[in-house]
């Protein structure tokens, strides 16, 4: 439905809902966004105000102080969600074309099993993973957070890849097998280009995915601070005497900066993807 | 260039037995048209000679060579499919250019390939767009591009016009047996379109129920139809049947004996029928007109202009069909009489076998 259609009284309806849906869901950023611009002594004192005479950027400033290796910690994060997305995808791929084209063997069963394996959350595999890691040396480094995460996101990769692969017309891949073209040429040059908007859409969820599960993998498999992604870098704003949290929310905000200006270039081909095929066109 | 021999080849999908016992001998340069109503198996059996399916027993030979096992490539066939099949990210060039890139033909070669197949089609100004800039003749050009550019030995084409509008379907058929002339192939050809059988073909391969109910030149297909299927398959509008049963035989032909109680002697081979067995006579529309003979109620009248189509029902209820002149005077609702040399109609056993007719136009072979 197109929201001209609508009479005045439902559009304003329509905006009113949308003012609510928007305010819950937005609040703990704009509250973030408050305690970042605050300083620390009038933050507990004062009443809930939507602007204050006292805003600055201070804790902006602060914040590379108190934790010195806070671009650290920002760079880790984006690097190891930056990895485990590009493992996951080049995993992803070939596999969702396989389970979108191919017959096999249990395939059904074996998709059964992601899905299944997705029950699990990371946190019931932890002190087994903990064992797997260490027994491969891995504790403490960079791969103890991201082999973790691959893991996990594969098989969420595969379910939602698979299901774009299969409303490619199976006569462009016809024609080029007619062609001469082989499997893993038609997946490179006729398949991968046309998947591009479901590549983006899943890459995408991945890299989320990837991003807030981080925290547990590294406050669990890693103490070497180098290493420690932001969400576990944030702690250390939590002090022996007090929590300077305006720093804690302004680093937060810094952090998370670069992924959503990436996420908002992408946003029309997330909901492009995200539609695609939900109606005959 | 070539020649395509299918021998005794059957395709089945689990207990669903699709194509059974069919056996075709398709000669260097000929354009064969494979037509029958949808599920005949027509789509299937051109898939299995292009090396898509796998047929379940049976060969296939290539100028002799048993391909029944190779890739398609590697049988030198190509392949235009019903949707275009045209890589939409692609541009004209690089969707003709792709058989070529997969071979791995230098820059110069590709180039020049490319640029002869467009040239033939009429596409060079067309080459840096992308398919969805074009009209729908024009990617089917494109998708018969693509086909061409490899040289293959026989073309396949799988109802590749059943997707545009019907001015331009003419249009391209007029096109499609230009090229087939030009460029001196093999062809065959999948529809459903009657018509397009009949003015492209130089043979017509009818299947019915994943059989061959007859192989033969558009004329011996209309004339001397071999199945009653067959009879009321090809020809617009169908072929009317009335039943009758047979009342005796001699040297001129059959006598039968219509529900009215009208007697006939038809010149039919007639060799095998005996008194009493139940027939049916075939009459084309075009072969129907006025006069004293079988009386129908016209129902409804198609003026087309230079003919006028008359639907009709018998006194017993059979629907029948005329193709009148199309300055006929005769009025909706009215009672005509249809008459018709007996030597135009068919007769078909009881099993849709044909008695052959023996006064039909001569053929040319």
């Amino acid at each position: 439905m197109q929201i001209e259609k609508l009479s005045l009284l439902q559009k304003i309806g329509v905006y009113i809902a949308t003012f609510f849906f928007l305010l819950f869901v937005l609040m703990p950023f704009i509250e973030m966004i408050r305690v970042s611009l605050r300083p620390m002594s009038h933050l507990m004192t004062a009443d809930f105000t939507w602007w204050s005479e006292d805003f600055s950027l201070q804790a902006y400033r602060d914040m590379w102080v108190t934790v010195p290796l806070l671009g650290r910690y920002i760079f880790n994060s984006i690097f190891i969600a930056t990895s485990v997305t590009a493992l996951t995808m080049v995993v992803v791929v070939p596999a969702a074309y396989a389970y979108a084209r191919l017959e096999f063997p249990f395939k059904t069963l074996s998709l059964g099993g992601f899905l299944a394996v997705n029950m699990f959350t990371g946190a019931v595999l932890l002190i087994p993973l903990y064992r797997v890691l260490r027994t491969l040396s891995m504790l403490n480094t960079y791969w103890a957070i991201i082999i973790p995460g691959v893991a996990f996101l594969i098989p969420t990769g595969i379910w939602l890849l698979r299901s774009y692969l299969e409303k490619i017309p199976r006569e462009l891949e016809e024609a080029a097998f007619v062609d001469g073209a082989s499997r893993l040429y038609t997946l490179r040059r006729v398949v991968i280009p046309l998947a591009v908007p479901g590549l983006i859409v899943v890459g995408t969820a991945v890299f989320i995915g990837a991003y807030a599960q981080q925290f547990l993998f590294a406050i669990t498999f890693n103490n070497v601070r180098e290493i420690q992604p932001l969400p576990a870098g944030l702690y250390e704003f939590i002090g022996y005497q007090d929590v300077t949290w305006n720093e804690m929310m302004a680093a937060a905000l810094t952090g998370i900066t670069p992924v959503m200006l990436v996420f908002l270039f992408l946003q029309k081909y997330l909901v492009a993807g995200l539609t695609a095929g939900a109606v005959k066109e | 260039m070539a020649t395509l021999d299918l021998q005794n080849l059957t395709k089945s999908f689990g207990s669903a037995q699709v194509l059974t016992g069919i056996d075709l001998a398709i000669r260097d340069k000929e354009f064969v048209v494979f037509v029958g109503p949808s599920g005949c198996g027509k789509s299937t059996l051109l898939r299995i000679i292009a090396g898509l399916e796998g047929a379940t027993t049976g060969q296939i030979l290539i100028d002799g060579v048993d391909v029944s096992d190779a890739a398609p490539v590697d049988r030198g066939i190509s392949m235009v499919f019903q949707s275009y099949a045209l890589y939409p990210h692609l541009s004209v060039y690089e969707n003709i250019a792709f058989p070529l890139r997969v071979a791995r033909l230098p820059e110069a070669e590709v180039k020049q390939k490319v640029g002869r197949a467009a040239e033939i089609l009429q596409l060079t100004e067309k080459l840096p767009l992308k398919p969805g800039q074009l009209s729908g003749g024009q990617r089917q050009r494109v998708a018969i591009g693509r086909s061409i550019v490899r040289n293959p030995k026989v073309f396949l084409f799988d109802e590749p016009l059943s997707n545009l509008d019907a001015a331009l379907r003419g249009e391209m058929r007029v096109e499609l047996s230009a090229l087939q002339r030009d460029l001196d192939a093999t062809m065959v050809y999948v529809t459903h379109d009657q018509v397009e059988a009949m003015t492209m073909a130089h043979r017509i391969v009818v299947l019915n129920k994943g059989r061959i109910e007859q192989f033969g030149t558009p004329m011996e297909l209309y004339h001397h139809p071999a199945t009653r299927f067959v009879a009321t398959f090809i020809g617009q509008p169908n072929m009317n049947l009335l039943p009758a049963s047979v009342i005796g035989t001699g040297a001129d032909g059959l006598t039968v004996e219509f529900h009215g109680g009208t007697r006939m002697t038809i010149p039919v081979d007639s060799a095998g029928a005996k008194t009493g067995d139940r027939v049916e006579v075939g009459l084309r529309p075009e072969n129907l007109k006025l006069g004293q003979g079988v009386s129908m109620r016209l129902r409804v009248l198609e003026r087309l202009g230079g003919t006028a189509i008359a639907y009709g029902q018998m006194a017993d209820g059979l629907k029948i069909c005329a193709a009148l002149p199309g300055d006929t005077t005769v009025h909706e609702g009215e009672d005509v009489g249809l008459t018709f040399a007996p030597a135009d109609a068919h007769v078909f056993d009881a099993t849709g076998r044909v008695m052959r007719r023996r006064q039909a136009p001569a053929l040319a072979a």
